[in-house]
C-alpha cells in the first residue's frame, strides 16, 4: 500500500527513466494510483481557485464550480489518453491503453505535491513575491510534460523525435476527436428530432 | 384585556417597522439608469448622483428660440454665456438665470460685424470672450463689454499647407494666454497661438495605431480597392478644457482608441492617470449596435475631477483625478434630463449644465446626496485629507455598498493610521491588489514581530522534545535486544531470529 501510493510515485518523479521502465515491465504501477492522483489532482486545482491568496487569485468567487474543476481535469486526462492510444497504435507504440493511463497518471504526481503547498505559501506573500508563486506554478507544469514525454517515451519505446511527433499528433487527434465527438451529438440530436417529429405528425393526423 | 395589549403591541411594532424601514436613496424617479462598473466589468446599479433640476429654452430666457447651439461656458465670474450658433449670436446670462445681454457682433475699427456660425467659446480669468467664430475662419476676442481687442485670423507658418483654411471649432485659453484651436481638418493635433495669436505649433497629436488586420487586408488588395479605403489618418480632437494648472484635457472621438481623454502637459504629452479598474472612455460595455463612447465635450471639475459627455448614448461620465469612474448619469430620449444631441457640459457652483443641441435647452442637474458626499470625499481625498474622508466614504458605502472606490479610499486611509489589518480587509472589499500588498506586508512583519519570541520558543521544545524521543527509542532498542538475546530459547528458532535481526 505504501510502496504503492507514496514510495513508487515519489520515486518516480525523480528518477522516471527508471521507474517508467519498472512500471511497464516490472508491473510496479497500479490503476488505481493513476485515479488516486488524477482525482488528488482535481482536489488540488480546486483548491488552488478557491484557496489561493487574493494577490494571485483572479478568479471570480461567484463563479467556481467544483463540479465544472472536475470535469476539466478528466475529460482532457481521458481525451489524451485515448487520442495517444489511438495514434501510437497506427506508429508501431508498444503501449497498452492501461500503461498509457498510468504513464500520464504517474505524470501528474508533480502538480499534486507542487500545488498544495503552493496554495497554503501564497496566502502569506506580498505582490513582490507572487513571483515566487508564479515561478513553482511553471515549474510543476514543466515537470509534468517532462514526465509525461519521458513516460510515453518509455512506455511506447520510441525515440526522442518520434515521441516529440507523436506527442503533437495526439494533440490534434484531440481537436479532431471533439470535433467528431460534436458533430455525432449534434446529428444523434437531429435523428431524434426527426423521428419525435414523425411520431407527432402520425399522432396529430389519425 | 390581554388582547387588548397584544394588539397595541402589534399596532406599534408594524408602526415602528414601517418608519425603521429607510427611504429609499433613489427616492426621485429619474429617466435614466444610474450605474457604475464593479471590479469583474459589470454594470452594477448605483444611485442616481445627478438629477435633472429643470430646463431652460431660449424662448424661457425671452430671447427666442436657440438654434443649434454648440457650446456653452460658465465663466469664473458666475456669468453663463451661451453660443447659439444657428442664431450667430452670444448669449449671456447671470447666475440668477437672467438674461444680461446678447452679442450679435462687434465693432471692427468703425465696421459693424457679426460673426458667422460661432460653435466654440472660451471665457479667461479677466472675463474676456475668445470666440471660434468658426465661418469666417477667426478667433475673435472680445472684452466683457462686448468690444474687440483682437483678431487671431488665417495662421501663416511654414508648416502648414499652401492651401491651409483656418476653420476653427473650440478654442482654450491658458493662464499664459496662450490660445488653443481645434480646428477642422487639422490632424496634426491642437492648434497653439500665442498671446499676440501668432501661430506656434501644434500640440498633442493623436497616434496613429497600425491596425493589423487592416494591414494584412491591404496586402491583398489592389490600387484600386487601396485608395477606396479609409487613410490611417489620427482623428481630430473634438474638445479642450483646461485645468487651473494649465494642463489641457482633451477629448477626440477615434473609435477604437482607448484613450479618447488626454491630459496635455505643456509639451504636448499624455499625463492623465489611469489607475482605475478601467481605462478612461466611458462605456466599458456597449452594445455593437450602440457602440462605445463618443465624447464631445469636457470639463474640469474642482478637486481633479472632470466630467466627460457622451454624446453617443447622452451620459455624463465624471472621474477623479486618478481615473477612478465616480458616477455616471444621463441617457438619450425625451424626457427631462435626457438628451437628444448633447453638445456641452459646465459646472456651475455644484450644479452641472448640459446644453442639448437638438432640444436647444439647457438642463440643470443638481447633485443628490450621494452625488454630493462621492464629490466631497473625492475632494478630500484630492487634498490629501485621507483621515477627513473616511466618515464620508463611510456615509457613501451606506447609499451604496457597492461602491468599490470607498472601501479603497477607507483602506488608504486606515494604512496611513498603520491600521493594518483592518485596512487589508477593506483593499480586499475594494479588490485593490496593490494596497492590499502593502497593508499585508506590514500585517505580516508585525505579526512576526509580535509572535517571534513564541516561535522560537516552541522551535526549541520541539527540538529537546525530539532528542528527548531518540534517546529514549534509543535506550528501549537497547534493552530489548538485550533481553531478545538472553532469551532466545523461549521461542521458536524463528521467532527469535525475527525479533533479533529487525
Amino acid at each position: 500500500m505504501r510502496q504503492d501510493f507514496i514510495k513508487f510515485p515519489l520515486h518516480l518523479i525523480v528518477h522516471p527513466f527508471d521507474s517508467f521502465w519498472d512500471m511497464k515491465y516490472e508491473g510496479k504501477g497500479k490503476l488505481r494510483v493513476t485515479l488516486t492522483i488524477l482525482l488528488l489532482v482535481v482536489i488540488s486545482m480546486i483548491l488552488k481557485n478557491q484557496f489561493a491568496g487574493f494577490l494571485v487569485n483572479y478568479n471570480d468567487p461567484r463563479q467556481l464550480n467544483s463540479i465544472t474543476q472536475l470535469f476539466t481535469v478528466i475529460f482532457p486526462f481521458f481525451l489524451w489518453c485515448l487520442s495517444n492510444w489511438a495514434i501510437t497504435t497506427l506508429m508501431d507504440g508498444e503501449g497498452k491503453f492501461k500503461e498509457i493511463m498510468m504513464a500520464t497518471g504517474y505524470a501528474l504526481v508533480p502538480i499534486v505535491i507542487i500545488y498544495t503547498p503552493m496554495v497554503v505559501a501564497s496566502r502569506f506573500m506580498a505582490e513582490e513575491e507572487t513571483a515566487f508563486y508564479y515561478l513553482m506554478m511553471s515549474v510543476a507544469s514543466i515537470w509534468f510534460i517532462a514526465l509525461l514525454f519521458v513516460g510515453i517515451m518509455t512506455v511506447h519505446q520510441y525515440t526522442v523525435l518520434k515521441t516529440i511527433v507523436t506527442m503533437l499528433l495526439t494533440v490534434v487527434v484531440m481537436g479532431i476527436v471533439v470535433f467528431l465527438g460534436t458533430l455525432v451529438l449534434s446529428m444523434i440530436q437531429q435523428i431524434t428530432e426527426f423521428f419525435i417529429n414523425i411520431y407527432r405528425e402520425l399522432i396529430f393526423r389519425t | 384585556m390581554i388582547a387588548k395589549k397584544w394588539l397595541l403591541a402589534g399596532t406599534m411594532a408594524s408602526l415602528l417597522l414601517s418608519c425603521a424601514a429607510p427611504a429609499p436613496v433613489n427616492a426621485e424617479a429619474v429617466p435614466y439608469e444610474s450605474y457604475n462598473y464593479n471590479y469583474w466589468e459589470e454594470a452594477v446599479p448605483a444611485p442616481a448622483a445627478y438629477i435633472p433640476d429643470r430646463t431652460l429654452t431660449g424662448k424661457d430666457l425671452g430671447v427666442g428660440d436657440f438654434l443649434d447651439p454648440a457650446d456653452m461656458v460658465v465663466a469664473d465670474s458666475g456669468l453663463i454665456y451661451i453660443v447659439d450658433t444657428g442664431n450667430a449670436r452670444i448669449i449671456c446670462l447671470d447666475s440668477s438665470w437672467k438674461v444680461d445681454k446678447v452679442i450679435t457682433g462687434f465693432d471692427n475699427a468703425g465696421k459693424e460685424e457679426t460673426f458667422k456660425n460661432p460653435s466654440g467659446l472660451y471665457v479667461n480669468d479677466e472675463g474676456n470672450l475668445f470666440v471660434a467664430d468658426t465661418d469666417n475662419g477667426r478667433i475673435v476676442v472680445l472684452s466683457p463689454e462686448g468690444e474687440l481687442l483682437r483678431l487671431i485670423e488665417q495662421p501663416e507658418s511654414d508648416i502648414l499647407p499652401a492651401d491651409f483654411k483656418f476653420i476653427p471649432v473650440k478654442v482654450t485659453v491658458d493662464q499664459a494666454e496662450r490660445v488653443y484651436v481645434i480646428a477642422k481638418g487639422i490632424f496634426e493635433g491642437i492648434m497653439q497661438f500665442d498671446e499676440n495669436g501668432v501661430f506656434i505649433g501644434y500640440v498633442g497629436t493623436n497616434k496613429v495605431k497600425r491596425d493589423y488586420t487592416e494591414y494584412i487586408w491591404r496586402m491583398f488588395s489592389t490600387k484600386a480597392q487601396k485608395a477606396q479605403m479609409a487613410l490611417f489618418v489620427p482623428t481630430e480632437f473634438s474638445n479642450i478644457d483646461v485645468d487651473d494648472k494649465g494642463f489641457l484635457y482633451a477629448t477626440n472621438i477615434d473609435p477604437g482608441s482607448k484613450e479618447p481623454v488626454k491630459r496635455l502637459n505643456p509639451s504636448g504629452e499624455d499625463v492623465l492617470k489611469r489607475f482605475g479598474y478601467f481605462d478612461v472612455l466611458g462605456d466599458i460595455r456597449y452594445r455593437i449596435s450602440v457602440g462605445p463612447s463618443k465624447f464631445t465635450d469636457i470639463k474640469v471639475l474642482p478637486n481633479g475631477m472632470y466630467s466627460a459627455l457622451d454624446a453617443n448614448q447622452g451620459k455624463v461620465f465624471t472621474y477623479n483625478d486618478e481615473g477612478d469612474l465616480l458616477y455616471v448619469y444621463g441617457g438619450k430620449g425625451n424626457q427631462t434630463g435626457t438628451f437628444k444631441i448633447p453638445a456641452a457640459i459646465e459646472y456651475a457652483g455644484g450644479s452641472q449644465l448640459v446644453l442639448d443641441r437638438g432640444k436647444g435647452n439647457i438642463v440643470i442637474f443638481k447633485p443628490t446626496r450621494f452625488g454630493s458626499i462621492v464629490n466631497e470625499a473625492a475632494g478630500y481625498h484630492y487634498n490629501g485629507e485621507d483621515a477627513q474622508a473616511v466618515p464620508v466614504w463611510k456615509e457613501v458605502l451606506k447609499l451604496n455598498a457597492n461602491y468599490d472606490i470607498a472601501y479603497i479610499g477607507i483602506g488608504k486611509s486606515l494604512l496611513m493610521e498603520k491600521n493594518n489589518k483592518e485596512a487589508m480587509k477593506y483593499f480586499k472589499l475594494g479588490m485593490d491588489r496593490d494596497g492590499y500588498s502593502v497593508a499585508f506586508k506590514r500585517y505580516r512583519r508585525e505579526v512576526m514581530q509580535e509572535h517571534f519570541g513564541t516561535f522560537l520558543t516552541s522551535v526549541m521544545l520541539l527540538v529537546v522534545l525530539w532528542i528527548v524521543y531518540r534517546i529514549f527509542g534509543f535506550w528501549r532498542k537497547k534493552r530489548q535486544s538485550r533481553a531478545s538475546r538472553q532469551a532466545p530459547h523461549n521461542h521458536k528458532e524463528g521467532n527469535a531470529h525475527e525479533a533479533g535481526f529487525h
